[in-house]
C-alpha cells in the first residue's frame, strides 16, 4: 500500500496527538481550579454552618491508592516493553483494581458528606471537582479494561503498544490532577 | 526623475498629514456634546486617535491604491514580477515604527486616564475583592465633598436616592460643576451606567456598591442608558439626567421632598402588561418587570 | 482506522455527490462537508441579521417583539461564530493543509470525521431551541450571568440550557479538529517540508489551532459551571449568594478573545496565499509573516480584559491589559505591511480571489485601527457596548474574515471541483459585497460614537439616519449572496474543466490533479525550496 510512504505512521501520530489532547483537557481543570481558588479566597466563611472541613484522612488514603496505582501502571508498561505479557496483565489488573477501589472510596465519601450540592459553594465546588475528576477515573478504568481484553488477543502488541502507553499517560494525568485537587480541596 | 519622485512623495506625505490633522479636528464633532469635566480629555484622546489612525490608514491605503492603479498587468503579459523576497531593513522599520506608535498611544491614553482619575471619574474601591483594601481607605478620605446619590438599577427601571434629603426620584438631577458621587447598585442582574455626554460608563454588579465619581459641567438635559444587557426590556431602561444650576438643583430637591412617595410609571411594566401590536410575536416566557420604584417624583 | 481508509482507496473513481453525505474519512470530502454546512448556517445566521436590521430600520419596535429580538441577535452571533467562521475555516484547512504539506491524509481521519458530524448536531440543537416554550437563548453570545440563568420559563430544557449544550459540543468538535490539524502539520510533512518552507496558510492554521487547543477549554469549563448554576441550583456566579459573576466574564473572554484570532489568522493565511499569485511576486518577508502568526497567538492570550474595561475591573488590570492589547498591532502590522509590499511593483491580475483579498486587506486595516482605538482604555469606556464596537468587529468578522473565506473559495474552487467558476458572476458578487458591507457596517461607527447602545430593538430617533443606511446596506449584502450561490452551483455542475494549475501558482496543492485523487499525490513530493517562488527560475518546489 502506498500508505507506507507516509513520513510518519499512524501510531506515531497517536503518541504525538494524545499528549496534546491531554494538555488541552487539563485547561478545563485549570479553569475549575482558578474559579474555585478565587471563590474560596473571596468567601472567608467557606463551609456551611456546622462543618469545619472535609474528611482529610479518608481522602489521604484515596490519594495514596491513586498515586500507588500510577506506580503500578508504570511497572506494567515496563513489563510490556520487555515482552513479559503475563506480568503485564497482572500489574495491569492491579492498576484497574486500585482505580476501582479509589472510585469506591469516592462513592463512600459522597454518601457520607455532611452537605449536598446545593449547600453553598463548598458543596458545589466539592461535588463538581471530585465528580468531574471521578468521571476521568472511570474513563481510565474503562480504557484499561479495553486494553486488557485486547492484550488477550494473541500477538496484538507485537507491533508496539501505543494504545497502552496512551492509557497509561492518561492515568498519570488523572493522578496529577487528583494531587492538585487534593491540595486545593482538602488541605487548603 | 528621482527628484521628481521624491517631490511627489513629499507632497503625498504632506497631504496625508494635513488630511489627518483635519480629520482629527473634525473628530470632536462626531461625539455628542460634552457635559462633564471628564468628557474633555476623552475628546482630545479621540481626536489624537483619529489623527494617528488616519495617517496609518492613508499611508497604507495610498500604497495599495497606487499599486492597484499603476501595477495592473499589461494585456498578454504572462511574465512574473521581479522576485523580491524581502528586505530586512524595511521589515525592521515596520516592526519598530508600530512599536513606537502603540507606545505613544498607550502612554497618552494612560495620561488621559490619570487625568480623568484626578477629575474623579473612576469607579472606586470596595467594588471588587481582588482590589487591595488599602485603596479603599485612601479614596474614602477623598470622598468627603460633593453630592452623594444612590443609583438603584433593577429590571427595568432606574431610581435615584438622595439620602441626605430624603428624596427618591426616577430623574437624576445633578448640580453643575460639583463633583458627584454615585453609589451604583443593582437588585438583580448586571446593568450599566452610561451617559454619552459624560463619556463615562460603569457596569453595575449586583450585591456590590460601586462608587462612581465625576463632575458634570454643562447645564442641560441628557439621557442615561443602561449599557450592560439586562434582559427582555433592556432597551427601555432609560432615565433623564438633568444638570442644574445650584439654585434649580436645591429648588428641585426641596420641591420633591414635599411630595408623598408613589410608585413610578415604568415603560417596561406597561409594555409587559399591554404589548403593542407586532407582526412577529414569540410568546416566550419573560422575566416580569420588578416592582417599579416608589418615588417622590 | 486503517481499514476505513483502505476501503475508500479501493474505489478511486467514486466521484458521485453521495459521498458528501456519507461518513467519509477523506480530508477533502470532510473539507467540503464543512464548507457547505458552514455556508448553510451562514445563510441562516444572515437571515437572522436581516430581521435584526429590519427591526432597526425604524426607531420603534415594529417587526419582532423584544424577546424574539434578543433571541435573534444571540443566535445570530452564536451561529456566525460557532457555525460559520469556525467550521468554514476548519473546512478550508482540512481540504488544504494535507495537500499543502504533501501528505496523503490527516493524522486522525476518523476523529476528523466525527468532529465534522458534531457540527450539524450543534446547529440543529440551536435552531430547535426556537420552538421551546422558553424560546431560544436570549442573553447575547456572551451569556453573562445572572441574566443568562434567570430561566423565566422554569423548564429544565430551556433555550439557555440548549445553548450551553451546543457550545460544549462545538467545543468538543473544535478540540478534535485541533488535535487532528496540529498533529498533521507537525508530524506529516513531506520530505524537505521544513517549517520555513511551509506556506503561510499552514502557519496561520497551526497558530489558530493551538489557540483552540489551549484556550477553548476555558469556555467549556465556564459553560459547565454556568450549566450547573442554571439547572442544578449551584451559585458559582450568583452574586446574591457567595458567587461572583465577574469570574464568568474572565473565563469567557480568556477564550473568546483568542477566538477572534482563531477566526482572523486563517484569513491572514488566505491573503498571504492569494496576493503573491495574482501579483506574480513572492510573498514579501515570508519568514517574518510566518513567525508573526505565532506571535499574534501568543499575545492574544494576554489581552482578554479589554472586553471588560467597564466591568468591575480594578485600575491596575485595566492599565496592564490596555498595554498588552496595543501590542497585537505590531505582529499584525508586519503582515499588513508585508502584503502591501507584495503588491507593490507586482503585475496585478484582478481575478475574483484577488479582488476579495485586496478588499479584505483594506477593510482589515480600518478594522484594526478601530481595534487599537478600542484598546485605548479611556476611549473604550465611552464606546464600550455601543455600535462602535459592533462596527469594529463586523469589519473584521465580515469585511475581513468572510471576505477572505470568499477569496479562498474562489481561489481553490478549480482545485476542489475540477471546474472553473464564472469570473463575471464572481466580480459582481465582489462589488455587491464590498459596497453592501461598507454601507452596512460603516454607519455603526458614527452612531456608536453618538452613544447608541447595542442589543436594543428600539432606539432614540436621533440615530435613525445612519440606521436606515445600515439596514439598506444589509439588505444589499443579503442580495449579494445570490450571485455567489448561482455561480457555485452552476459552475460545479457545468463549469469549464479546470487544469491542474489554472493560476500558475506555486505550492504543492497545484502539482496534483484537479480534483486531487483520493490519496492526493501519485508520489509523495520532495520539497526543495521556500514557497512563493514567483519570478524565479524554478517556481514550483518539487523534487
Ligand atoms: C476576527 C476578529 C477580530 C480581530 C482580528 C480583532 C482585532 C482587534 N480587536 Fe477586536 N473584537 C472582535 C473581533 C476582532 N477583533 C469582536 C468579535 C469583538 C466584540 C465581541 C463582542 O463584544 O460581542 C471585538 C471587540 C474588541 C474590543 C472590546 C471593545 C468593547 O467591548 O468595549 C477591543 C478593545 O480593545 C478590541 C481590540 C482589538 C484590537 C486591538 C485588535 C487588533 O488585533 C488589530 C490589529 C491590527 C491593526 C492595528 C491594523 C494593522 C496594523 C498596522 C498597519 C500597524 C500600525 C498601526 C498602528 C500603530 C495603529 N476588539
Ligand atoms: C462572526 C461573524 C458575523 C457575521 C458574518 C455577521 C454578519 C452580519 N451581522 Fe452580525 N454579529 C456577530 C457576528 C457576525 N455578524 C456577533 C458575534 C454579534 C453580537 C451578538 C451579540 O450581541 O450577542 C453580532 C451582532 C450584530 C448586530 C447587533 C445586534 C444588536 O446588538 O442589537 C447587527 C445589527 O445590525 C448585526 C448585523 C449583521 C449583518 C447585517 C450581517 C451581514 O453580513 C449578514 C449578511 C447576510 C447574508 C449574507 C445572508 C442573507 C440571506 C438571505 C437574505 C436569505 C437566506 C435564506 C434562507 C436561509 C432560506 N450583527
Ligand atoms: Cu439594566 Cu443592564
Ligand atoms: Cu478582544
Amino acid at each position: 500500500m502506498s500508505q507506507s510512504i507516509n513520513p510518519t505512521s499512524k501510531r506515531d501520530n497517536l503518541s504525538f496527538g494524545f499528549p496534546i489532547f491531554l494538555l488541552s483537557e487539563s485547561i478545563i481543570f485549570v479553569s475549575f481550579f482558578v474559579t474555585y481558588a478565587l471563590l474560596r479566597w473571596k468567601n472567608p466563611n467557606w463551609f456551611p454552618p456546622g462543618v469545619s472541613g472535609l474528611d482529610v484522612p479518608r481522602a489521604a488514603i484515596n490519594t495514596v491508592i491513586l498515586v500507588a496505582s500510577s506506580g503500578v501502571i508504570y511497572l506494567a508498561e515496563r513489563a510490556l516493553d520487555r515482552h513479559k505479557l503475563i506480568k503485564f496483565r497482572r500489574l495491569w489488573l492491579l492498576t484497574i483494581s486500585l482505580g476501582v477501589i479509589f472510585l469506591i472510596g469516592q462513592v463512600i465519601e459522597w454518601r457520607n458528606m455532611p452537605f449536598g450540592l446545593d449547600a453553598g459553594l463548598a458543596g458545589a465546588t466539592f461535588y463538581l471537582l471530585t465528580g468531574f475528576h471521578g468521571l476521568h477515573v472511570l474513563t481510565g478504568v474503562i480504557l484499561m479494561l479495553y486494553m486488557y481484553f485486547r492484550s488477550l488477543a494473541p500477538g496484538n502488541y507485537s507491533a508496539g503498544h501505543q494504545g497502552v502507553s496512551a492509557v497509561s499517560l492518561f492515568w498519570h494525568f488523572v493522578d496529577i490532577i487528583w494531587i492538585i485537587l487534593f491540595l486545593l480541596l482538602y488541605i487548603w | 526623475m528621482r527628484t521628481f519622485n521624491t517631490l511627489l512623495l513629499a507632497i503625498w506625505v504632506g497631504v496625508i498629514i494635513l488630511a489627518s490633522h483635519a480629520m482629527g479636528q473634525q473628530a470632536y464633532s462626531w461625539l455628542p456634546i460634552a457635559a462633564a469635566a471628564e468628557a474633555e480629555p476623552v475628546g482630545h484622546l479621540f481626536s489624537f486617535l483619529v489623527t494617528l489612525g488616519t495617517i496609518v490608514f492613508l499611508g497604507v491605503m495610498g500604497v495599495l491604491v497606487y499599486s492597484i492603479l499603476f501595477y495592473r498587468v499589461g494585456n498578454n503579459d504572462k511574465s512574473d514580477a521581479p522576485a523580491i523576497r524581502g528586505n530586512w531593513k524595511l521589515e525592521i522599520t515596520w516592526t519598530v515604527i508600530p512599536i513606537l506608535l502603540v507606545t505613544w498611544i498607550a502612554s497618552y491614553s494612560y495620561t488621559i486616564y490619570q487625568r480623568m482619575n484626578t477629575l474623579g471619574s473612576l469607579p472606586l474601591a470596595h467594588l471588587h475583592v481582588l482590589e487591595a483594601p488599602a485603596y479603599a481607605e485612601t479614596d474614602n478620605s477623598k470622598m468627603q465633598s460633593g453630592e452623594h446619590i444612590e443609583v438603584i438599577a433593577k429590571q427595568w427601571s432606574w431610581s435615584f436616592r438622595y439620602p441626605n434629603r430624603n428624596v427618591t426620584s426616577t430623574e437624576l438631577h445633578l448640580p453643575v460643576n460639583q463633583p458627584v458621587h454615585l453609589m451604583l447598585q443593582s437588585e438583580d442582574v448586571l446593568h450599566g451606567f452610561y451617559v454619552p455626554n459624560f463619556r463615562i460608563k460603569q457596569d453595575i454588579i449586583p450585591n456590590q456598591t460601586i462608587e462612581f465619581k465625576f463632575t458634570p459641567n454643562r447645564i442641560g438635559q441628557y439621557q442615561l442608558h443602561d449599557s450592560q444587557f439586562s434582559g427582555t426590556y433592556f432597551a427601555l431602561m432609560e432615565a433623564s439626567v438633568y444638570v442644574d444650576s445650584p439654585e434649580q438643583y436645591s429648588e428641585w430637591l426641596a420641591q420633591a421632598a414635599t411630595r408623598s412617595p408613589a410608585p413610578a410609571a415604568n415603560p417596561a411594566t406597561s409594555e409587559h402588561t399591554q404589548p403593542s401590536a407586532i407582526p412577529l410575536r414569540s410568546h416566550w416566557h419573560t422575566v416580569p418587570p420588578a416592582q417599579p420604584p416608589v418615588v417622590n417624583k | 482506522m486503517t481499514e476505513i481508509s483502505i476501503q475508500t482507496s479501493n474505489e478511486p473513481h467514486q466521484t458521485t455527490w453521495k459521498r458528501y453525505f456519507s461518513f467519509s474519512t477523506d480530508h477533502k470530502v470532510i473539507g467540503v462537508q464543512y464548507l457547505v454546512t458552514a455556508f448553510l448556517f451562514f445563510l441562516i445566521g444572515g437571515l437572522f441579521a436581516m430581521i435584526v436590521r429590519a427591526e432597526l430600520l425604524t426607531p420603534q419596535l415594529d417587526v419582532v417583539d423584544r424577546s424574539l429580538y434578543n433571541g435573534l441577535f444571540t443566535m445570530h452571533g452564536t451561529i456566525m461564530i460557532f457555525l460559520w467562521i469556525f467550521p468554514a475555516n476548519v473546512g478550508l484547512a482540512n481540504y488544504l493543509v494535507p495537500l499543502m504539506i504533501g501528505a496523503r491524509e490527516t493524522a486522525f481521519p476518523v476523529l476528523n470525521a466525527i468532529a465534522y458530524w458534531l457540527i450539524p448536531v450543534v446547529g440543529i440543537l440551536l435552531l430547535f431551541s426556537f420552538f421551546l416554550p422558553s424560546g431560544t437563548a436570549q442573553a447575547g453570545w456572551w451569556s453573562y450571568p445572572p441574566v443568562s440563568i434567570q430561566n423565566p420559563s422554569g423548564h429544565f430544557v430551556n433555550g439557555e440550557f440548549i445553548w450551553l449544550l451546543a457550545v460544549a459540543i462545538s467545543g468538543v468538535s473544535s478540540i478534535m479538529g485541533g488535535v487532528n490539524l496540529v498533529t498533521t502539520i507537525l508530524q506529516m510533512r513531506a520530505p524537505g517540508m521544513t517549517f520555513f518552507r511551509m506556506p503561510v496558510y499552514v502557519w496561520t492554521t497551526l497558530s489558530a489551532q493551538l489557540l483552540q487547543l489551549f484556550c477553548l477549554p476555558a469556555l467549556t469549563g465556564a459553560a459547565i459551571l454556568l450549566l450547573f448554576d442554571l439547572s442544578f441550583g449551584t451559585d458559582f456566579f450568583s452574586p446574591f449568594k457567595q458567587g461572583d459573576p465577574v469570574i464568568y466574564q474572565h473565563l469567557f473572554w480568556f477564550y473568546s478573545h483568542p477566538a477572534v484570532y482563531v477566526m482572523a489568522l486563517p484569513a491572514f493565511g488566505v491573503f498571504s496565499e492569494v496576493l503573491p499569485v495574482f501579483a506574480r511576486k513572492p510573498l514579501f518577508g515570508y519568514k517574518t509573516v510566518a513567525v508573526s502568526s505565532l506571535l499574534i497567538s501568543g499575545i492574544s492570550t494576554m489581552v482578554w480584559v479589554h472586553h471588560m474595561f467597564a466591568s468591575a475591573t480594578p485600575n491596575w488590570m485595566r492599565i496592564v491589559f490596555m498595554a498588552t492589547s496595543m501590542l497585537v498591532a505590531v505582529p499584525t502590522g508586519i503582515k499588513v505591511f508585508a502584503w502591501t509590499a507584495t503588491v507593490w511593483r507586482g503585475k496585478l491580475h484582478f481575478q475574483t480571489p484577488m479582488l476579495f483579498a485586496l478588499g479584505g486587506v483594506a477593510m482589515f486595516l480600518f478594522a484594526g485601527i478601530t481595534g487599537v482605538m478600542l484598546a485605548s482604555l479611556p476611549f473604550d469606556i465611552h464606546v464600550n457596548n455601543t455600535y462602535f464596537v459592533v462596527g469594529h468587529f463586523h469589519y473584521v468578522v465580515f469585511n475581513t474574515v468572510t471576505m477572505a473565506i470568499y477569496a479562498g473559495i474562489y481561489y481553490w474552487f478549480p482545485k476542489i471541483t475540477g471546474r472553473m467558476y464564472s469570473e463575471g458572476w464572481g466580480k459582481l458578487h465582489f462589488w455587491l459585497t464590498f459596497i453592501g458591507a461598507n454601507l452596512n457596517f460603516f454607519p455603526m461607527h458614527p452612531i456608536g460614537l453618538q452613544g447608541m447602545v447595542r442589543r436594543i430593538a428600539s432606539y432614540d430617533p436621533q440615530y435613525t439616519g445612519w440606521n436606515v443606511v445600515a439596514s439598506l446596506g444589509a439588505f444589499l449584502l443579503g442580495m449579494s449572496t445570490l450571485p455567489f450561490i448561482a455561480n457555485m452551483v452552476s459552475s460545479w455542475m457545468r463549469g469549464r474543466k479546470a487544469p491542474n494549475n489554472p493560476w500558475n501558482a506555486t505550492g504543492l496543492e497545484w502539482t496534483t490533479s484537479s480534483p486531487p485523487p483520493i490519496e492526493n499525490f501519485e508520489e509523495i513530493p520532495t520539497v526543495t525550496s521556500e514557497p512563493y517562488g514567483y519570478g524565479e527560475s524554478h517556481p514550483i518546489p518539487l523534487g
